[in-house]
């Protein structure tokens, strides 16, 4: 790994050097929160916000995404979509978003390569920004993760007072910065040393945590529960947590045609609604909010690890921030811990 | 200042009824402001639960949320009552699911409480940032006492309660059966300032600012979920024939989306703003609907959610009505 020092009035041309060589996403203020967008110029950037409102997953996996085009009727044919393939830094990315692409790209590239995904993943260089203000409900630290983790990223950048200290972690993050050499200066120990500080500090600041370890058994064990009808009883079944969870991947394909014309699209799906699994015979193996609640974190906390080896969640706590009936997967991660089966 | 003991004790009262299944109401979150609706199935159940200005939520939600299934052999639907805890916009809600048939007056037992107006999460955050833990916030008087690590802070409401809360003309239960407390007296008046200021705009200027809203929907539907009035069996953005809003996220779908949810609320929202409120995306939804109710204040002398024997407005008709709008 090689490590850099970046002089912070240097940053925005650290960004014009790349958005003049790909197409650069970073997060830009909306109001009250950031949301990733590309960019056109540095001053557009805001890294004043610790985890962007929609996380970045919806760069690779977009809520709409057309597969294909066709023209309908018997002389119809189909158009192959286009997969953009230009080159792409998402800039500001945290590291607990970082780690949720690590988590997804088991679902798009393990059993079924998925084009799509792919080719922007590949495309993707991730350049990621330690968080130094984690959130209230920031939990990363409960799955052996922190807030300056460079694990999951090509490029991570640490604010150490008036500079950023630079990690380049893999070949990605070496390509990128290859013709930069005069924006960096190498890193001194005392640079290193500040960075494990900064680490340390903003670590202290996360106070919220869960224990995560035999969650899996645990959960095994607690299925029937009563428990979960506990839990899911205040649950309005709106698809907020699961739309700005940065490792929920559920989609639906449709095909939206006019007349002349059609496409195939998948779009965001979300195992809070109702008729998400509900099939063509009127039956529905989850009718309730109680059996969709519990799907919600059984799939992260137990059938996930149980296929990948990995829990699918990085401790954002967006689904906690956003939920309008403050269903809290930190309490529900704990409480579950002490049922007894 | 709602007295919590003597709200614990309604609450027995009621959910010790052999009529009663449970009682809906508010306890303490999980972290910082939050407060989280509570279902209280004993007596137990209740000593927990408590009123504060940061009990916000819509509870009038939850009957039209009641889910049946279908009833195995020999097994008896439960009709016993839901009781629920409601502030006077809450009381509105039931009232008008009450006039459209969604629920009769006895499936229902409700716990009223006045309310001077209640805390907007996003205000209190801005002001108290990163509360981990749960945070207290009492009345007194013009003011709240909101207490911090043993630091006492004084606040004027105006400062902390929704805009919504700010014009409300109904802050005592329009219905209930059990009051706690006193009515209160309130000279706040709705004046519809802040739709006709954004009304007088160029229309440029207001598509370009709801073009900018809707662009950022995700479509969670959360909106719907917490709104009182939205209880559909199915609705219709969920039925795939016809398909009236395609399942794309994109500025035209959002607007069809957000707009044809408002027109389905024309003479029936009573502008709690849950649908603002449980907006992940902040899209200020309570405009579009404050719109319409001026709308129809005008034309028919109309307000929902006040008179549970009235014929809803689009089920009835006045032959006085000043119906200025026909030509």
């Amino acid at each position: 790994m090689d490590k850099f020092v970046l002089q912070k009035d240097t940053l925005p041309k650290f960004i014009s050097e790349m958005i003049s060589k790909y197409q650069v996403f970073a997060p830009v203020e909306n109001g009250d929160f950031a949301l990733f967008k590309q960019i056109k110029k540095p001053s557009e950037v805001n890294l004043k916000f610790s985890n962007s409102k929609v996380p970045p997953k919806a760069l690779l996996f977009e809520q709409t995404e057309t597969l294909f085009k066709f023209t309908p009727g018997t002389k119809g044919k189909i158009d192959q979509a286009d997969i953009p393939d230009g080159k792409t830094v998402v800039f500001g990315i945290r590291p607990c978003d970082a780690k949720s692409l690590t988590i997804l790209d088991h679902v798009f590239k393990d059993e079924y390569e998925d084009p799509y995904y792919l080719t922007k993943r590949k495309n993707t260089v991730l350049v990621g920004l330690s968080c130094t203000q984690p959130d209230v409900n920031c939990f990363c630290t409960s799955f052996d993760d922190g807030p300056a983790s460079a694990e999951n990223v090509d490029i991570l950048l640490t604010d150490i007072g008036d500079k950023y200290y630079v990690e380049v972690k893999s070949d990605k993050g070496k390509q990128l910065t290859k013709n930069m050499n005069k924006l960096f200066t190498s890193a001194n120990d005392k640079d290193g040393k500040k960075k494990k500080e900064v680490e340390k500090k903003a670590t202290d600041i996360i106070t919220r945590s869960t224990k995560t370890d035999g969650i899996v058994d645990k959960l095994d064990k607690i299925f029937d529960n009563p428990f979960w009808k506990n839990i899911a009883i205040k649950c309005l079944g709106c698809g907020t947590c699961t739309y700005l969870c940065p490792t929920c991947h559920c989609f639906d394909i449709q095909d939206e045609t006019t007349m002349t014309k059609g496409a195939r699209i998948r779009v965001w799906d979300s195992c809070m609604r109702s008729e998400y699994t509900l099939q063509a015979s009127g039956y529905n193996p989850r009718p309730t909010r109680m059996n969709r609640v519990r799907n919600r974190v059984y799939h992260k906390y137990n059938y996930y690890p149980k296929n990948y080896d990995i829990i699918a969640c990085v401790g954002c706590g967006r689904c906690i921030d956003n939920c309008p009936v403050n269903i809290d997967i930190i309490d529900v991660v704990t409480e579950a811990r002490e049922v007894k089966a | 200042m709602v007295n919590e003991n003597q709200l614990r004790e309604a609450v027995k009262n009621t959910v010790s009824r052999d009529d009663v299944k449970y009682v809906i109401g508010y306890k303490k979150g999980t972290y910082g402001f939050q407060v989280t609706p509570a279902f209280a199935f004993d007596s137990k159940d209740a000593d927990e639960l408590i009123f504060s200005p940061l009990c916000t939520n819509n509870l009038a939600v939850y009957p039209m949320l009641e889910e049946k299934l279908p009833l195995r052999r020999g097994e008896e639907e439960d009709t016993r009552k839901i009781g629920l805890i409601v502030k006077g916009c809450d009381s509105r809600a039931i009232v008008q699911i009450i006039q459209e048939k969604g629920l009769k007056r006895e499936d229902v037992v409700l716990i009223g409480v006045p309310c001077t107006g209640v805390i907007d999460p996003k205000k209190i955050n801005a002001k108290f940032p990163h509360q981990t833990k749960t945070v207290d916030v009492k009345e007194d008087g013009e003011k709240f006492v909101i207490t911090i690590d043993g630091k006492t802070n004084k606040i004027s409401k105006d400062e902390l309660i929704f805009e919504k809360c700010k014009h409300c003309e109904h802050p005592n239960p329009v219905l209930c059966d059990i009051l706690i407390g006193e009515e209160i007296k309130s000279t706040k008046k709705e004046d519809y300032n802040d739709v006709k200021t954004f009304e007088k705009k160029s229309l440029k200027e207001k598509w370009d600012f709801w073009e900018k809203q809707f662009e950022k929907c995700i479509r969670c539907y959360a909106c719907r979920n917490a709104c009182p009035m939205c209880y559909c069996k199915e609705c219709m953005v969920d039925q795939l024939s016809p398909q009236w809003v395609r399942r794309s996220v994109n500025l035209s779908e959002n607007t069809a989306w957000n707009l044809m949810r408002a027109f389905h609320l024309a003479g029936r929202c009573i502008g709690c703003g849950e649908c603002e409120r449980a907006c992940p995306m902040d899209i200020p939804l309570t405009k579009l609907n404050k719109m319409i109710e001026m709308e129809i204040k005008e034309m028919f002398d109309y307000t929902p959610g006040l008179d549970a024997e009235e014929k809803p407005l689009l089920a009835m008709f006045k032959p006085d009505d000043p119906e200025e709008f026909i030509l």
